[in-house]
């Protein structure tokens, strides 16, 4: 791990803590390994966030997340104590029961360490360009994602216009997916529900989801034969700079001539219509 | 070409106050004379060249993370529909980027200043820009907590560092280095500040606020940057601050500066308590010298989201609301704080903090020196400069408004001993000519012959809100973009970037440092031309 | 004098009608009914191509049939009475100012979201956010009244400011969540977390509940309060135990994290 001007030692000088459910490769490469019990996450971090604050836990209280208070009392020691603390989380606590809760509370745990040293928190994304996706949605619309645009102006609404909700619900009568591969992830009934409606797939290999797809097109993979650029994950956009030619074409360039298809029909607005409004649903 | 036939025009770069002039529009530009196109019958109506923001938060990884924070306002918010031309987006206190253009557009401003980005998410505020459309350009580098510039100012390593901003600026394809908070952000990422110019910076041991401010402030002037170094002093919000604001002035050693947002940097008393506006001391300051410009950072009640690289008045203002926060670390360069934040009539600080944002632009005498601004959306949102506007003309006006607010902080403020009232001409130079020139546009904020045809047009109106909230028509680079409240056309604007002369051997130079700290490879690291829209590259410094 | 609308055609995809609602309604022609803009996805439809009318110009508005994805009935409105024959899609009664909604069926997510006052009973299943804030508003509900006889979702309460939730059957995680001030009344109780990071407000349970390990217990008792309010809820058809003779109610107090004054009463009847 690289020395720094601050930490001349290096890996030395930092101290990892790794919290899961079970002890996985990443715990040899740990300093404290804090084994928490499953779905117990939510619990953990409220404790921390009221053990910070000196508020009173009891000890059985803490046992039944796994912790003891030894370890509890260590940890908050050497976070308040830390010159910089980061905490990284990733879909084992994003996705397990709690969700964008368990989120928000590792995110609320950091910001209230600020109080005692500085802290910040840092979601590891997906694969893929999510962040990207996630960044360019946000600065055209307004929205990070769950967002329908069938008023003509965004609405966001997780849980509603969210993918996988639409999609179980079987709330669309067509899909259009690009660069990922929901047939693969999402539960049986958005499984059906993509193989029943016309979807049509660009990727640039044949996947599950092209598999019961009306359409699938090949493209060029981003990155290897494909121009553009990527978010990396603390939201640096990097640019992509192909090394290969690629026989298919780039995604950009069949969405332009998906729309310039549709742009021969009529407008889906009427005439009239408004520019502006004041009143949003 | 188009013409403009019968209107009172007001262009005090070149002293025309009121004149019932033509004029004539070709290619773009400003013409002498012209016949056949378009006529606009502007008989009765007040024409202004097009509006000139010279600090805004527009664009960038700050607000877009402000974006994220807050649905709730995206909600209640004005909605632009789609059409087969025109893109969705959504208003409010953190615009999505088509929204910002024709909310821009629409009160008739025609150039923007993004006054704030980092060198390493340079590239995400230009693929930002190029979505804001029909407004014209500029942004400004956040230059004064780099760790390598301040590395080679604690080694006095001075024109090196010279060297190694101008390859910056170059690097992030920008127009002009920002400083905020000199010192105080660096301190931040230990958790710290730095708030007064003889404090040292965590992390280093001589190097002081004070010292980064006068080396920056030398170089832009060595550099002969269209527009001098742009400063957001440290102690920003502080009951006293007044006198960190002074002392920076001194440490300009005469070079030119400007000082953004001064309302935020204007304060006297000791504490929370007895915190009061010591404007007119600022005021004087810029009265007696002649090297200086401010924009003045005024404050509206209402809600906003305040979005700062001040990294450690934000954790404060968190604590002190309980509001939303949140916190960026960009890595060794700066970082952002955001507060979702309501300013109210009856919370003494902010009924100061509003007074003291018109006190600044009523008591600097030269509106030539002070510039419309909220340091949006910091104060306000930029979609409510009308009502500064309307504040700033009508003294009857302000002192209703007084009257509102509590009577405790009557002894602390001075606006109700000023009369002084904002004539056309002088609202034409504080939101146009004045800020073009101090961002050195030299075809902006200017009606003569051969510059950019940015015009806006209003029909007279008893209400100043109701006039310059809905111009009749607004013309940016010759083409009437909104008629009648419309928006008729959204054309691409251009940015303007400057190249300034360095050392060629800067790169090799900075190669080695860069890949010392940073954590993505150097070749990566420059924003490449091709990916600014409409780039409009302007070569300074020696030998140009 | 009433409107009765009936669902003649099932949407395809979800249809969004906040146009029926009785304030909306009251003072509208028949024709006019008629012709209001209802939302197919992005395709804008009148309202009878969906539904048979009739009646105009009254706020006694009943409607109908499968809405199952029919949404944003009753949005915002403040007067009148609403009553749906049928299960009802999501944001039924969202941002209601005053009126009444009876659904004789199920419920989506959000009913009564960001409400000011009104009241509104669902005599079936409701979803998850049930009074909430929609995702970033800092409060829920301002006041009014929501029961729900079946069973309920996540996040009931949501940041909930003011005014009272009563479900009949079991509700699932985070009941109460952020709560910063108001009533739920759980006659089945909930699944986990309930109350988590309560500010204010009183979450009564007639039977035990998981807490949060940020919650304490203060005492065992008999508020008064809880005579008057039982009172009140006997008048909407709700039973609360609140003779001491029959038990008393434990008290526990928190979340600790906040660190917030939220209070939450189980039922604890004494063995007999």
């Amino acid at each position: 791990m690289q020395k720094s001007k601050f930490l001349p030692k290096g890996r030395k000088d930092r101290t990892m803590v790794l919290v899961d459910i079970r002890e996985t490769k990443s715990a040899k490469a740990s300093d404290i390994f804090l084994q928490v019990k499953p779905g117990k996450d939510f619990e953990l971090i409220t404790i921390l966030r009221a053990l910070i604050k000196d508020q009173h836990i009891s000890d059985a209280q803490i046992e039944e997340t796994g912790m003891t208070r030894a370890v509890l009392d260590d940890l908050v020691h050497r976070m308040k104590s830390c010159k910089f603390g980061c905490m990284f989380f990733g879909m084992g606590l994003s996705m397990t029961r709690g969700k964008h809760m368990n989120s928000a509370a590792l995110l609320t745990l950091a910001a209230e360490m600020n109080a005692y040293t500085k802290f910040v928190a840092m979601p590891m994304r997906g694969h893929g360009n999510v962040t990207g996706a996630d960044v360019i949605m946000r600065w055209q619309t307004g929205y990070p994602f769950g967002i329908t645009f069938n008023r003509g102006y965004p609405r966001y609404n997780p849980g509603e216009f969210s993918t996988v909700d639409v999609l179980v619900r079987g709330d669309t009568d067509a899909a259009f997916i690009i660069g990922a591969d929901p047939g693969a992830t999402m539960p049986k009934p958005a499984i059906d529900h993509l193989a029943r409606i016309p979807t049509i797939v660009l990727d640039p290999h044949v996947t599950h989801t092209s598999k019961l797809a009306r359409v699938h097109i090949t493209t060029a993979p981003a990155g290897i034969a494909a121009p553009g650029t990527a978010y990396r994950m603390d939201e640096i956009p990097m640019p992509l700079k192909p090394a290969l030619k690629s026989p298919y074409p780039t995604d950009e360039e069949v969405v332009r001539r998906i729309r310039e298809a549709i742009e021969t029909k009529p407008f889906w607005m009427p005439e009239d219509s408004e520019q502006m409004i004041l009143a949003q649903v | 070409m188009l013409r403009i036939t019968g209107g009172k025009v007001y262009d005090p770069a070149n002293g025309i106050n009121g004149e019932i002039r033509d004029l004539y529009v070709q290619d773009g530009r400003l013409a002498a004379s012209g016949t056949g196109g378009r006529t606009i019958d502007a008989t009765g109506m007040i024409i202004f060249p097009g509006g000139v923001d010279v600090h805004t938060h527009v664009a960038g990884g700050a607000m877009n993370f402000a974006r994220a924070m807050t649905p709730e306002d995206h909600r209640r918010t004005k909605a632009f529909i789609r059409t087969k031309s025109r893109r969705s987006g959504l208003g409010g206190m953190a615009p999505t980027t088509f929204a910002t253009g024709y909310l821009y557009a629409g009160m008739g401003f025609t150039t923007v200043n993004e006054a704030a980005v980092p060198v390493l998410s340079a590239r995400h505020t230009h693929e930002e820009l190029a979505d804001i459309p029909i407004v014209d350009k500029s942004t400004l580098t956040l230059m004064a907590n780099n760790e390598i510039m301040l590395n080679l100012l604690e080694n006095g390593e001075y024109e090196r560092a010279k060297n190694v901003m101008a390859w910056y600026l170059w690097a992030a394809k920008s127009y002009g280095v920002k400083a905020v908070n000199p010192g105080g952000v660096t301190a931040w990422k230990w958790g710290k500040d730095a708030k007064q110019l003889t404090d040292s910076i965590e992390g280093y041991s001589t190097l002081t606020p004070g010292h980064i401010i006068t080396s920056l402030a030398r170089m832009c002037d060595e550099l002969q940057l269209p527009h001098p170094v742009h400063l957001h002093c440290n102690n920003l919000g502080a009951p006293g601050n007044i006198s960190t604001t002074l002392a920076t002035l001194e440490h300009l050693e005469g070079h030119r500066a400007h000082i953004a947002h001064s309302q935020y940097h204007a304060y006297g008393g000791d504490d929370w308590d007895t915190m009061r506006s010591n404007t007119a001391e600022l005021a004087e300051y810029f009265n007696t010298h002649k090297n200086v410009t401010t924009d003045a950072g005024a404050v509206l009640f209402g809600d906003t989201v305040t979005i700062t690289a001040d990294g450690p008045w934000q954790h404060l203002l968190y604590k002190l609301t309980g509001r939303k926060w949140g916190n960026l670390d960009v890595e060794n360069e700066t970082g952002c704080g955001i507060v979702p934040y309501t300013y109210r009539r009856t919370n003494l600080v902010n009924a100061v903090q509003w007074a003291a944002g018109l006190e600044l632009l009523l008591l600097i005498e030269d509106p030539w020196q002070v510039f419309l601004s909220t340091d949006h959306p910091n104060g306000g949102c930029f979609w409510r400069y009308p009502e500064i506007i309307e504040l700033l003309m009508c003294a009857d006006h302000r002192k209703e408004c007084l009257k509102q607010l509590p009577d405790k902080i009557m002894s602390r403020i001075k606006l109700p001993e000023i009369d002084r009232e904002y004539t056309l001409y002088d609202v034409a130079t504080a939101m146009s000519a004045g800020p073009a020139r101090a961002l050195g546009l030299k075809n902006k904020g200017n009606l003569k012959v051969g510059c950019d045809a940015d015009i806006v047009i209003y029909e007279e109106d008893d209400s100043v809100v109701q006039m310059f909230s809905h111009p009749r028509y607004v013309i940016k680079a010759g083409e009437v973009v909104i008629e009648d409240g419309d928006i008729r056309e959204t054309p691409q604007g251009r940015e303007y970037i400057v190249k300034p002369n360095h050392d060629p051997s800067t790169d090799e130079f900075i190669q080695p440092l860069f890949e010392d700290c940073y954590t993505m490879s150097f070749e990566n690291y420059p924003v490449e031309l091709e990916r600014v829209e409409g780039a409009d590259v302007r070569e300074c410094g020696e030998g140009t | 004098m009433s409107i009765t609308l009936k669902l003649k055609e099932a949407p395809v995809v979800p249809l969004e009608a906040e146009v029926l609602s009785p304030s909306h309604l009251a003072d509208l022609s028949h024709a006019e009914i008629c012709e209001l803009r209802l939302y197919h996805g992005k395709r804008q439809m009148r309202v009878d191509d969906f539904f048979n009318v009739e009646g105009e110009r009254s706020d006694q508005v009943e409607i109908h049939g499968d809405l199952h994805r029919v949404r944003l009935l009753g949005r915002g409105m403040d007067r009148g009475h609403l009553t749906i024959h049928g299960s009802v899609g999501m944001h039924l009664g969202a941002h209601m100012k005053g009126g009444r909604i009876d659904v004789h069926g199920n419920a989506g997510d959000w009913i009564g979201a960001e409400m000011k006052n009104g009241f509104i009973h669902v005599h079936g299943n409701g979803g998850g956010q049930i009074g909430g804030g929609y995702r970033g508003s800092l409060r829920g509900m301002k006041n009014g009244t929501i029961i729900v006889d079946g069973t309920a979702g996540l996040e009931i309460g949501l940041r909930m400011r003011r005014g009272t939730i009563v479900v009949g059957g079991i509700v699932k995680d985070f009941c109460g969540l952020q709560m910063k001030g108001g009533t739920i009344v759980l006659q089945s109780g909930a699944e986990i977390r309930t109350g988590a990071w309560m500010n204010r407000g009183t979450i009564i349970s007639l039977v035990p509940l998981q807490l949060m390990p940020t919650f304490q217990l203060s005492c065992y008792y008999n508020p008064t309060f809880l005579n008057v309010y039982s009172r009140y809820l006997k008048t909407l058809g709700i039973n609360l135990p609140s003779n001491a003779q029959d038990g008393s109610w434990a008290r526990y107090y928190g979340d600790c994290s906040v660190p917030g004054k939220g209070e939450i009463l189980i039922w604890n009847p004494h063995a007999t």
